[in-house]
């Protein structure tokens, strides 16, 4: 290249260095991501709706005549509603790393952290704070509006006061945030919303429930251990009755956790976007 | 980090060694090398599936290399630390969520950086979505999806532009107004790599140019000796007296072939000197006029065995 050639061409660009790649930036970039999609409000409208309507139906339907007592059987009406939404919750969770695949948004969202992990994070949580306190609320609401329906049976005046009744209200909580982080970390793994909701609804909700049926015994040995089944014990007022203990079961939380997110990482990582 | 500005020189911004990228058995990219300088544009031109979308991804990390290597100002695109500002890519047109408007979709970017929502306007307005940045993307044309992607790319203010085939599906007015655009950018230094599968449209903004066949480097050149040495141009010559002119056309270069009785091409001469021929001979000439190669004939030519393999290995292949 001659001299002249060399002066004709402006010095390079700097970029302003103004803007830095931050955790606090993404978590702050899933916020509004989540937010600003029609189907996340209808998602959670519903879950709403179905915990605290189908908590009230149960609870406002029973009749005098069962013989039915106790605080477990009380929490167990209240909170149908609760435990079954959180089918929406896990279905929204999916979607959110699904959705970026099926639009092809992925490739937005990962050239600008191409680090890729950073995302994974951010989006769980994100999505586990929105659920956390959107579950706090609905599981004590729901609470209280089913003692309100059963007061007077057998089944009301249960109190947060009594023995395992805060701590069981805490585990349904517990459980609804473990199912939500445990879809997101499916939906990266499968990247496909059909196949990841199948998955969630086959492997987690239903085969676990299908396996006792079977009539060999290291299955019903082995089925308190599924990922869908550990957190069970947490949301009972006495845990004893339980086929895992209080802190086998959040230990399994735990180790499911990692492991999904184990998974998740390493193939977000390895894998072309 | 005032030091940066200053101390950046004038060197390739964009390496690419050796890379080499296969998906299953098929390859893509084949143990391709070139570099990207800044301050002008630089085209990259290659047939359907030749491998430029590959390249493009590799450069910002989406696709991993099979082999060598793609770096952008001398460092891996995900060594960083604000990705964004180095380099703004438009991969696919509508890389965005349906379900989400342009204005979202672009501050869900901009959060991850913390670049303000001022920006974001800016953008907006600089690649006139104004009108429609609250609307869901579902809903975008495809021109109106690249005018978003190209908003994407200018996010980040970089100083590196990666676009592909950013032209389709914009109308006369967006080709134009993006060419400016384009070579306004490369003008302040910003090295600017787009491409495109038609030589037409890239010689009338791109300066250098990489051409691809089959993830293979063609050329690395400027897009002048690129027209000026594949294109080839040709004096055409009707005349009664065709057989007696070709023989005095002889000198060095200069080949002569007849495609019809009556009618020559001569090539490596111009039609100023078989016009003085003819005269200096008394022959007569009904027509006598130089024929200019395409740009698209150029390219075709420099791609025909490219393409030609292709399809001789899809054939064995079955």
């Amino acid at each position: 290249m001659t001299a002249a050639a060399m002066t004709d061409r402006p010095a390079a660009f700097a970029p302003s260095g103004k803007y830095k790649l931050s955790a606090a930036g993404l978590l702050s970039s899933e916020w509004t991501k989540l937010w600003s999609l029609r189907s996340t409000w209808i998602v959670l409208l519903c879950a709403v709706v179905f915990s605290a309507g189908l908590g009230a139906l149960i609870s406002g339907s029973v009749p005098s005549d069962q013989g039915l007592s106790g605080a477990e059987t009380a929490l167990g009406f209240a909170m149908a509603g609760v435990s079954l939404s959180s089918v929406f919750v896990a279905v929204l969770g999916i979607l959110t790393i699904t959705g970026e695949y099926s639009t092809g948004s992925i490739r937005s969202t990962m050239s600008a952290a191409p680090k890729r992990l950073g995302v994974l994070f951010a989006k769980a949580a994100v999505f586990g704070a929105v659920v956390a306190v959107l579950f706090t609320v609905m599981v004590f609401a729901t609470f209280y509006l089913s003692q309100a329906l059963l007061d007077g049976t057998p089944l009301g005046g249960v109190s947060l006061g009594d023995d395992g009744v805060l701590r069981a209200l805490v585990g349904y909580i517990a459980m609804i945030v473990y199912l939500a982080l445990l879809a997101i970390a499916i939906g990266s793994i499968l990247r496909n919303s059909a196949g990841s909701i199948g998955f969630y609804i086959g492997v987690i909700m239903i085969l676990p429930q299908l396996a006792t049926l079977l009539p060999w015994n290291w299955v019903s040995d082995v089925t308190p251990y599924a990922p869908g089944n550990v957190p069970n014990s947490i949301a009972l007022v006495d845990p004893s009755s339980g086929t895992l203990g209080l802190g086998e079961s959040w230990l399994w939380m735990g180790i499911w956790l990692v492991v999904a997110y184990g998974l998740a990482g390493v193939l977000l990582k390895r894998r072309d976007v | 980090m005032n030091g940066r500005r200053l101390s950046r020189s004038v060197s390739d911004m964009i390496e690419i060694e050796h890379l080499t990228k296969r998906y299953g058995k098929k390859t893509a990219v084949d143990d391709l090398t070139f570099n990207v300088k800044p301050g002008v544009v630089t085209g990259f031109l290659g047939p359907n599936g030749a491998g430029k979308s590959t390249t493009m991804r590799a450069i910002v990390g989406l696709d991993a290399p099979t082999g060598g290597l793609a770096r952008v100002n001398g460092k891996h695109y995900s060594e960083f630390r604000s990705p964004l500002t180095e380099v703004g890519a438009l991969l696919e047109a509508k890389s965005v969520h349906a379900g989400r408007s342009a204005y979202k979709h672009l501050l869900g970017l901009a959060r991850t950086h913390g670049i303000p929502k001022r920006r974001v306007t800016e953008v907006i307005d600089l690649v006139g979505l104004h009108e429609v940045a609250g609307k869901r993307v579902g809903g975008f044309s495809l021109g109106m999806g690249q005018r978003l992607g190209i908003a994407v790319a200018l996010l980040g203010d970089p100083a590196v532009l990666i676009l592909d085939e950013p032209v389709n599906g914009l109308d006369p007015d967006g080709v134009k107004w993006i060419r400016l655009l384009l070579k306004g950018l490369a003008a302040e230094g910003r090295t600017v790599f787009l491409s495109s599968h038609l030589m037409s449209e890239l010689a009338q903004t791109a300066e250098q140019l990489i051409v691809i066949g089959q993830g293979k480097l063609l050329a690395d050149t400027t897009v002048e000796d690129f027209v000026s040495g594949n294109g080839k141009s040709h004096v055409r010559v009707v005349s009664p007296d065709a057989a007696q002119l070709a023989e005095h056309l002889t000198g060095p270069g200069i080949s002569i072939s007849s495609p019809e009785k009556g009618v020559l091409e001569v090539t490596g001469t111009e039609a100023a000197v078989v016009g003085q021929a003819a005269a200096a001979h008394n022959l007569v000439l009904h027509e006598l006029h130089t024929v200019r190669g395409s740009l698209e004939d150029a390219f075709m030519q420099l791609t025909a065995d490219a393409v030609e393999y292709h399809q001789t290995t899809e054939g064995a292949n079955r």
